[in-house]
């Protein structure tokens, strides 16, 4: 191939690439051919045939600039072992997958070799990233980190005050694409690690080819210390909100019985006591037409019922408050505004075997209901709607939703909605009729109206479980004592007929 | 010196239970349900009974220790331990069993159902037995023609299956664990390789939604893909799908019998 041709070439004029360290080019372009080349592409420009679907897009090798680097803030050139951890653990949160089950430490050298040759990269980085000592985490740490990170705006100005990225800055990359400050709240998504060495590194170098500035360049007015540096990387790595970490296992939202009056606000203290599960949301990538940008990752949900009524508490991460008609959220949106929205699917009955609706909005044999909240605009309030849903393309919103009421409420980058309904109603052929014990098929949909969702582009999740638990009752200790009574009552009956035959045989 | 019977029966018992324990849970990494493991456990006890009480001498032999234990009045204390603690594990075992759970219901459903004979696929009703890849002749006939559609294929899956099947074909795509049921790892060799490649044809263009009813049609997110790509597309990314695992598609010779496991 050409490309050998010429990197054997290039390799004969720099006699200082030394194959040993830098693995072998040749031996790096058929791995690359067969394992990168189909998002990064031939020419290694990040321009493979998906580009255009995946978020973000694939690296563009040939400027030789890269995310995620411990050399220098002023280096030209990340470090091998920089390009070496991305291939080998790869990034959470995109399409690439870490390599290291596939390929072998020599591999993914041949593969650094053969990308650094996209951009001419040769020799070694000028500077490297100064760690000075490592400060370990302490309250007084966080404490000094959290006074720098507001300071001055130095952090707030993108990620916001409780640093879920939610502050009102259009950023941009240098290839002119849409960016989002990362939610620091979320650090399982980051994508080298919330390790305090690796939030300092960031704090450090800066995101090459992002807005995220280098804080140790002292040409910059919020440039800080190594001592500050590391403050603020404890407190960034300390502001992890581990109620949204999504635990596999679980596919049940627990219901509770409430102990007093449901909630109906959305920010009623109450909700916070409520046990909580989270589940990841992805695109809508299933149905026509599929989207693949949604701005939703995962969704926290709680459920709470009496005697009446039950009410469902939807919690999750949105940066922007979408309000169309407002000339500040449009500003911010991606394209065309619309509102944010979420969406609860139950099928019309609980099911009695396994079979369950359709679980993308249903089909016409087999519709669902969605119980819909949506945020409103400039003009006109929130609404909440019941839906019926025959498909993803065919839904149909009632008039008369019957006693369901759902409201928001948007504080600091993050949505909270409480909807509730009555557990029967008088439609039993078209409503779900909640049973306390039973395990009822949900779902879940959102909509961020600053990132163009609106219709069939949303995010999504698959069908979960809710459960009503019942009340506590004395029944299964009445049950359980029962049986520990007959089971001794026969084993005495046994004990004293056995010894009595036994004197008789002697 | 050998053991009593009963502690054999015993340890057969136990050795089984943690078997099923290790097999599914460690080394198929996929935790057994404990309705299942209940029922297995049933069967294998009826079976070890049946071993253990073959004839009267053996019977004998097995109850010994529990007969002398209740009629010897050396044993009276053991004895009144036990008669307790059964009793106490019995309402135990009553108590959290009727207690209120949050466990999921468990699903069974069939991940490689058997293909109907005929499907309708593109409008078309089409014979899934004598269905081939019209292209994967160029394999032998035209190795650079072939190697073209091998890369064909890997665009369209990079366009459109990898956010859920994965980079690596493993099923662990960004967004895999966001469904249920997870995608096919088509690196295993309990997948693709055991398949023909018109039951691939099937199972991708006509989808979830295309799954006869024992495997769960309507929790499978596999998008009906005729909806999506052409006819030629599909052949061709089966075509990669191969060729990037190394495995190789079952023919027609050597059984008539693919899927149904």
């Amino acid at each position: 191939m050409m490309r050998s041709v010429l990197a054997a070439a290039a390799l004969a004029l720099v006699p200082s690439m030394g194959l040993a360290q830098t693995g072998d080019m040749d031996r790096g372009e058929t791995i690359y051919v067969k394992r990168c080349l189909q998002c990064h592409g031939e020419d290694g420009d990040g321009l493979g045939p998906a580009a255009e679907r995946l978020n973000p897009p694939p690296r563009d090798f040939t400027l030789g600039l890269y995310k995620y680097v411990t050399s220098g803030f002023d280096a030209d050139m990340p470090n091998d072992a920089d390009l070496i951890r991305m291939i080998r653990d790869g990034m959470p949160g995109t399409a690439m997958p870490g390599w290291s089950d596939m390929l072998s430490q020599q591999d993914i050298l041949d593969v650094v070799s053969y990308i650094k040759y996209f951009a001419e990269i040769e020799g070694e980085p000028e500077t490297q990233t100064d760690f000075g000592t490592q400060v370990a985490s302490s309250e007084e740490s966080i404490a000094a980190g959290k006074l720098l990170f507001e300071d001055n705006d130095r952090c707030t100005e993108c990620h916001g005050i409780e640093g879920k990225g939610n502050a009102i800055k259009k950023l941009k990359d240098d290839n002119g694409d849409r960016t989002w400050p990362r939610n620091l709240t979320k650090p399982w998504a980051f994508r080298a690690s919330n390790d305090p060495r690796d939030i300092f590194a960031r704090i450090s170098v800066g995101i090459p080819t992002t807005q995220m500035p280098s804080f140790a360049d002292p040409a910059s007015k919020k440039s800080l210390s190594i001592e500050d540096r590391w403050h603020v990387a404890n407190y960034v790595a300390s502001l992890a909100k581990t109620e949204k970490v999504v635990n596999p296992d679980n596919f049940v939202v627990q219901g509770t019985r409430a102990e007093g009056a449901l909630p109906g606000s959305p920010d009623d203290e109450t909700w916070a006591a409520v046990p909580h599960s989270t589940f990841m949301m992805i695109p809508q990538i299933v149905g026509q037409d599929r989207f693949f940008t949604a701005a939703n990752d995962t969704v926290t949900v709680r459920a709470l019922y009496d005697t009446e009524r039950v009410a469902i508490h939807l919690e999750w991460d949105d940066r922007t408050h979408s309000i169309p008609g407002d000339a500040k959220a449009a500003s911010i949106a991606d394209e065309e505004l619309y509102e944010d929205a979420i969406a609860i699917q139950f099928p019309r009955q609980i099911p009695e075997g396994m079979e369950k609706p359709y679980f993308l909005m249903g089909n016409a044999a087999d519709p669902v209901n969605l119980w819909r909240w949506s945020s409103g605009t400039a003009d006109a309030p929130e609404t909440a709607r019941i839906i019926d849903a025959a498909g993803i393309g065919s839904q149909t919103a009632r008039d008369d939703s019957g006693d369901f009421q759902a409201t928001g409420s948007y504080r600091d980058g993050t949505w909270r909605v409480v909807m509730t309904r009555a557990l029967e109603t008088a439609n039993t052929e078209t409503d779900l009729q909640f049973e306390q014990g039973r395990f009822v098929p949900i779902g879940f949909f959102a909509w961020d109206g600053s990132n163009g969702e609106t219709g069939t582009a949303h995010s999504m999740t698959t069908w979960y479980w809710l459960q009503l638990k019942p009340a506590a009752s004395s029944k299964p200790l009445i049950y359980a004592v029962l049986a520990g009574l007959l089971v001794l009552a026969l084993l005495a009956w046994w004990g004293g007929t056995a010894a009595a035959r036994a004197r008789r045989s002697t | 010196m050998r053991l009593p019977r009963l502690l054999q029966a015993a340890l057969v018992l136990v050795g089984v239970y943690l078997g099923f324990i290790v097999v599914f849970d460690y080394m198929l990494e996929a935790v057994i349900p404990g309705s299942l493991l209940t029922m297995y456990m049933f069967f294998v006890t009826v079976g070890v009974f049946m071993v253990f009480t073959y004839d009267e001498e053996r019977t004998r032999e097995l109850v010994a220790p529990i007969k002398a234990m209740v009629e010897n009045p050396i044993y009276r204390g053991a004895r009144n331990t036990v008669f307790i603690v059964i009793p106490l594990l019995v309402g135990y075992g009553v108590y959290s069993r009727t207690l209120p759970s949050f466990e999921a219901p468990v699903e069974l459903r069939t991940i490689h159902p058997a293909p109907p004979s005929t499907a309708k696929i593109y409008g078309e009703r089409v014979n899934l037995l004598t269905l081939e890849n019209p292209f994967r002749h160029y394999q032998t006939d035209d190795p650079e023609i072939f190697a073209e559609y091998v890369q064909e294929g890997a665009a369209v899956y990079i366009e459109n299956c990898q956010y859920c099947h994965g980079d690596k074909l493993d099923g662990k795509g960004p967004y895999a664990e966001g469904l249920n049921p997870t995608p096919l790892n088509f690196q295993d060799i309990g997948t693709i390789a055991q398949l023909q490649e018109s039951y691939l044809y099937w199972r991708i263009a006509t989808g979830g939604p295309g799954l006869p009813k024992e495997a769960a049609p309507w929790i499978s997110s596999m998008p009906v893909w005729q909806e999506f790509l052409t006819e030629e597309e599909i052949w061709k990314v089966i075509l990669f799908l191969y060729d990037y695992t190394g495995h190789a598609p079952r023919s027609w010779g050597e059984a008539h019998d693919a899927g149904g496991h």
